[in-house]
């Protein structure tokens, strides 16, 4: 009897393996090798690595992951996706790219778009940076959007209380508007005890645009009027140098000016140095501030950093009716400033069901969750289960830092009032000349409408180069809006 | 015996200038095409003749001439003081002067330093609030400089960089060139009672001429192609004020992806640089014939 089990136990392992399937491998990709590309680590490759390492061990699959510099990154993926060549199975990506590249990508399987997981992915990315003329061609694997943090002993000390109180007439508190922020900002600016009022990336090449984008967000985006914030949606014209604009860069300039000297050199590592190293007391930016800020390895204020949603504005440009629209309440708006990576699945993939599997994997709660409280691994919440578990933030938050800080982060992805970021075919092109103009508005060398008439134009001038059909068509899917 | 028409010489000789010509020739004559092309990757766009289009685009903007001029300006005075300091520091090598010994040793160090790693280490230096320089002038009572964030101060800090970096490299040469100077001429003069003035002036400097015209033209050429000093401490900015012609061609290709231009940029580049070349061999040519 033993022998007759044992025969009938070792022919059904010698028929599992002649057919391919293994044991313990659900599902089984034994024999799948999946190629994954992404920017040089450890921001994003690492979450892809960590990934890859769960996901071999339950489908017996393997992925490589090739990564490339940054600058190198765009033209790998465009070339091999154009020429048709079946190079990469998975492509990590920043979401400016996407227009260039949705034409080559296969869509999402139907049944990731349901379920528990696929509500659990916040609305905006779902909904809007997921979605290209009404298909799912990417799963985001990193949620970016801008915040602000501020530190709390400052904020709580009754000294700094009364003294605010006594100077604007309110409470020392987040600031609702930003003009609230600036006065924080000029409240703190004490050089003579080394403390800053705020601190923001004004580094040309070093995230510059994405810092005024914020600040502009709360004046032009229209709740009225999706998609108007860059370009006008049914022309293509130029927004950029409406007076809605001209207040965001003013107060950007504004912010240097009380930000640590030599702020004007600063990219977004500089600004979390200067607010984990205790110099400021205030900063707009992604989550990666807080999340530096709170560890006492690497900062001076852990314990005392404090997150809130960017400030807003009671009244917004509407660039229909050129006019400045008030509202009896301020409208709280937040940047999806980058958007978060992107990973997608080529057409010319002959892997694709195992490429979207790790997809699944990569983005799914446990598994973004731990690589969001991973340092190094670049991965923001983008799920709403990552902005409510307490129990995964405490390991790296005190209890109240991490129920502000995943407050913020909630607040920032599920707003009423969502700005997305500029995604068009040629993005560096447009936003090369907004930096060059805008280095010069901070410099001091043009006025901030100067500034912005010469990036209108230019802007025009580039969308008429690359086609203004071509652009318009490209600006409205970006925005979630629908062809004309 | 072999001689000079055995066929067998161009079994070696063409494999090895095939090779040549394919790794040296065919990528110049490719970029060389491209840059009469609008060939751009971002939006991709298909590619079409456009004859001298993309150099009379260049030369009609201003941000061509402003980087070409910001380049020019950083080469000429950092080698200038590369050269005044490195030939001061090499004659008082050659005369032995106290502690030369440990400068021998250590002088070199700035140049085996990556580029990279000098700007980082400059930009730290700099830093307006964790930076020693600005820490030191903030306990002597002066104010914080903005090193890095405006113009004038921006383009001496990298100038001071390069001068750091590369001087080394100058006193290295003319070091050299120093200790292959006959000993006899300088015993003449002696005799004749020259002074040290005379002596450098009539010996030293005329009999070193031909090294420091190489040295010389080597650091500026090089100087032209400055690129990552000045991408990691200022990225070109403020504006593009300290942007140079590498970079620019930088932004152009790599970021752009503005194929066809960035050919022509780079041929433009090479136009600049063979132009300064010449004038400055043709400028020397008179000096180096008499002192021949």
């Amino acid at each position: 009897m033993r022998k007759l089990l044992l025969t009938s136990a070792s022919l059904g392992v010698l028929a599992m393996a002649s057919t391919g399937t293994a044991l313990g491998c659900d599902p089984d990709y034994t024999g799948v090798e999946l190629t994954a590309t992404t920017q040089t680590g450890p921001y994003i490759a690492s979450a892809l690595q960590l990934a890859a390492k769960g996901w071999e061990e339950k489908t017996c699959g393997k992925v490589k992951v090739v990564e490339f510099p940054w600058s190198e990154l765009y033209p790998k993926i465009v070339t091999s996706l154009t020429s048709g060549e079946d190079a990469f199975d998975v492509i990590a990506f920043a979401p400016a790219w996407a227009p260039d590249f949705t034409d080559f990508l296969s869509e999402m399987p139907a049944d990731m778009q349901k379920g528990a997981d696929w509500e659990d992915i916040a609305p905006v990315y779902r909904e809007q940076l997921m979605v290209w003329n009404g298909k799912i061609l990417s799963q985001t694997m990193d949620g970016d959007a801008h915040t602000y943090s501020y530190r709390i002993d400052l904020f709580e000390n009754a000294d700094n209380q009364k003294a605010f109180k006594d100077k604007y007439g309110y409470d020392l508190a987040p600031p609702k508007t930003w003009k609230q922020y600036l006065d924080i900002a000029e409240y703190f600016n004490q050089p003579t005890n080394n403390l800053w009022g705020t601190a923001e990336a004004f580094r040309r090449g070093g995230q510059q645009f994405w810092f005024l984008f914020s600040h502009v967000a709360g004046y032009t985006s229209h709740p009225d009027n999706p998609g108007g914030m860059f370009f006008d949606p049914d022309t293509m014209d130029a927004q950029v140098n409406n007076p809605g604009w001209v207040r965001g860069l003013e107060e950007y300039i504004r912010a240097s000016k009380l930000a640590p000297p030599n702020a004007l050199n600063f990219s977004f590592g500089e600004v979390n140095a200067a607010f984990a190293g205790g110099q400021v007391a205030e900063s707009i930016g992604w989550g990666d501030t807080g999340v530096i800020g709170a560890d006492p390895k690497q900062s001076k204020v852990a314990g005392s950093v404090g997150s809130a949603s960017l400030p807003g504005s009671d009244e917004i440009w509407n660039y229909k009716t050129k006019k400045w629209d008030k509202f009896d309440h301020v409208v709280q708006t937040s940047f999806m400033a980058f958007g978060g990576w992107q990973a997608a699945v080529p057409a010319s993939s002959t892997k694709q069901e195992a490429a979207w599997n790790y997809i699944q994997y990569l983005s799914s709660p446990a598994v973004s969750g731990q690589a969001a409280i991973t340092g190094g691994t670049g991965v923001n919440p983008y799920r709403i289960s990552h902005t409510t578990n307490l129990d995964l933030w405490s390991k790296i938050f005190s209890e109240r830092e991490a129920k502000e800080y995943l407050g913020a982060q909630k607040d920032a992805v599920t707003a009423k009032n969502i700005a997305l970021d500029m995604r068009l075919p040629g993005y560096f092109s447009y936003t090369e000349v907004l930096e060059i103009e805008l280095s010069k508005a901070l410099a001091g060398e043009v006025t901030p409408q100067q500034a912005l008439d010469s990036v209108a134009e230019q802007w025009n001038k580039l969308t008429d180069e690359f086609g203004r059909d071509k652009q318009l068509a490209a600006y409205r899917a970006s925005m979630g809006l629908p062809q004309k | 015996m072999t001689t000079r028409n055995d066929p067998i010489k161009h079994f070696f000789i063409w494999p090895a200038l095939i090779i040549v010509l394919v790794i040296s020739i065919f990528p110049l004559i490719y970029s060389l095409t491209t840059s009469f092309m609008s060939m751009r990757l971002v939006p991709p766009m298909p590619a079409r003749f456009v004859g001298f289009g993309n150099y009379a685009d260049l030369l009609q903007n201003p941000r061509f001439w402003h980087v070409t001029g910001t380049t020019t300006l950083i080469a000429f005075i950092s080698v200038g003081l590369q050269y005044v300091i490195g030939l001061s520091v090499a004659l008082a090598l050659n005369s032995r002067v106290p502690g030369e010994g440990i400068f021998r040793v250590s002088f070199l160090l700035p140049m085996l330093v990556a580029p990279v790693a000098a700007a980082l280490i400059a930009r730290q230096v700099l830093n307006p609030t964790m930076g020693p320089l600005n820490e030191l002038m903030s306990a002597l009572g002066f104010p914080n400089l903005p090193f890095l964030t405006q113009t004038s101060w921006a383009l001496g800090s990298i100038i001071a960089v390069e001068v750091w970096q590369w001087t080394p490299f100058v006193i290295l040469m003319l070091l050299a060139g120093l200790q292959t100077l006959p000993d006899d001429v300088y015993e003449a003069a002696a005799l004749e009672n020259a002074t040290p003035w005379q002596q450098f002036r009539d010996i030293t400097f005329p009999m070193l001429l031909p090294i420091s015209v190489a040295v010389v033209f080597i650091r500026l050429i090089e100087s032209y192609k400055i690129i990552d000093t000045v991408f990691v401490m200022t990225g070109g900015g403020p504006g593009i004020s300290t942007e140079t012609l590498t970079l620019f061609a930088y932004q152009e290709g790599f970021k752009k992806f503005n194929l066809g231009y960035t050919s022509a940029l780079s041929f433009l580049f090479l136009i600049v640089i063979t132009v300064i070349g010449l004038v400055y061999l043709a400028i020397l040519k008179p000096y180096l014939e008499k002192h021949k």
